[in-house]
């Protein structure tokens, strides 16, 4: 029964490689943007600590996109 | 009510659809790949190859529908200014390109024990290249050239271009004698397609439509990070 699945009729071969490059392609671009934020989440968390103290105040009370993304990155740590 | 649209809270609800799809897509992709794989039935005439319809054709969907939207929404900024429009273009893009290669790449799969062949150079599959390479100009605009209004411009230029060729896609197989099928689904009129494999068709395009929904926000808060990321500079 299994290998019926697996053969298809002898289909099998175009069957599953179409699911598995369509599966792979998907998985290494959702890691590929992942990678991507977090590499910019990182950025710009170093970013904001390289301010004087004065700069991070006025940045994090008039920003909420920064103070989220520096607890964010707190969390991970 | 416009305050939803703020950068901070658009920022905030893509973190909580983006958890959410998280929680629930691998159990709908479960669901899916069952449906496809096991479940429906084979077709009488292409017996099981016709499984491979289950990736092609949501993922062409995918492809036709991203360049719409693209060009679309470039229209719409090059009428109103809207600033957000054009990171939703450019998030947009790389996902709208990925599926067309899929669609491309499967449908050559398919070809094989259907036709006979990889490759033709068939009206429908031409026109997919075609708008592989609109959308690999898109994207190649926004990452050589640095001034953001000038490559927003180009990008909408090209975007325009390319919707030129979105009917010609869909009525390629019916404009010119063409090895690929004429559309089995109809959204007016009688879809040719039994049940028993437009319910899991159409499900597995839900489910890659869930999937692009979830790197669409990712790419989308990474602009929204960029774009912060840019104004801080003027602190230094």
């Amino acid at each position: 029964m299994i290998k019926d699945f697996i053969l298809m009729n002898g289909y099998g071969i175009f069957v599953w490689t179409s699911f598995v490059i369509t599966f792979l392609v998907c998985v290494i671009f959702y890691y590929k943007t992942l990678k991507t934020l977090k590499k910019y989440e990182r950025e710009f968390v170093k970013e904001i600590e390289e301010l004087s103290n004065e700069q991070k105040k006025t940045v994090l009370s008039n920003s909420e996109i920064a103070s989220r993304i520096i607890s964010s990155q707190n969390k991970t740590i | 009510m416009f305050s939803l649209f703020y950068n901070s809270n658009i920022f905030i609800w893509i973190e909580r659809i983006i958890k959410f799809i998280n929680s629930i897509f691998f159990i709908f992709l479960l669901i899916g790949l069952s449906f496809a794989l096991i479940f429906s039935p084979p077709d009488y005439l292409q017996g099981d190859s016709v499984r491979i319809m289950y990736v092609h054709v949501p993922a062409a969907w995918i492809g036709l529908s991203s360049f719409s939207l693209i060009a679309l929404l470039s229209i719409l900024h090059f009428i109103f200014k809207i600033k957000n429009l054009p990171l939703i273009t450019k998030s947009v893009a790389p996902i709208g390109l990925m599926f067309t290669c899929i669609a491309i790449v499967t449908g050559s799969i398919w070809g094989q024990p259907t036709w006979g062949t990889f490759w033709a150079w068939d009206a429908r599959i031409t026109s997919m290249v075609i708008l592989a390479l609109f959308y690999f100009i898109l994207i190649l605009t926004h990452k050589f050239i640095s001034d953001e209004n000038k490559a927003n411009k180009i990008a909408c230029v090209v975007a325009v271009l390319g919707s030129i060729n979105i009917p010609i896609i869909k009525y390629s197989v019916e404009w010119w004698s063409t090895l690929h099928q004429p559309a089995s689904i109809k959204i007016t009129g009688t879809s040719t397609i039994h049940p028993s494999m437009l319910m899991p068709l159409l499900f597995m395009f839900f489910v890659l439509i869930l999937y692009c929904a979830l790197i669409f926000l990712m790419k989308y808060k990474t602009e929204i990070i960029r774009i912060k990321k840019k104004n801080l500079k003027r602190y230094d």
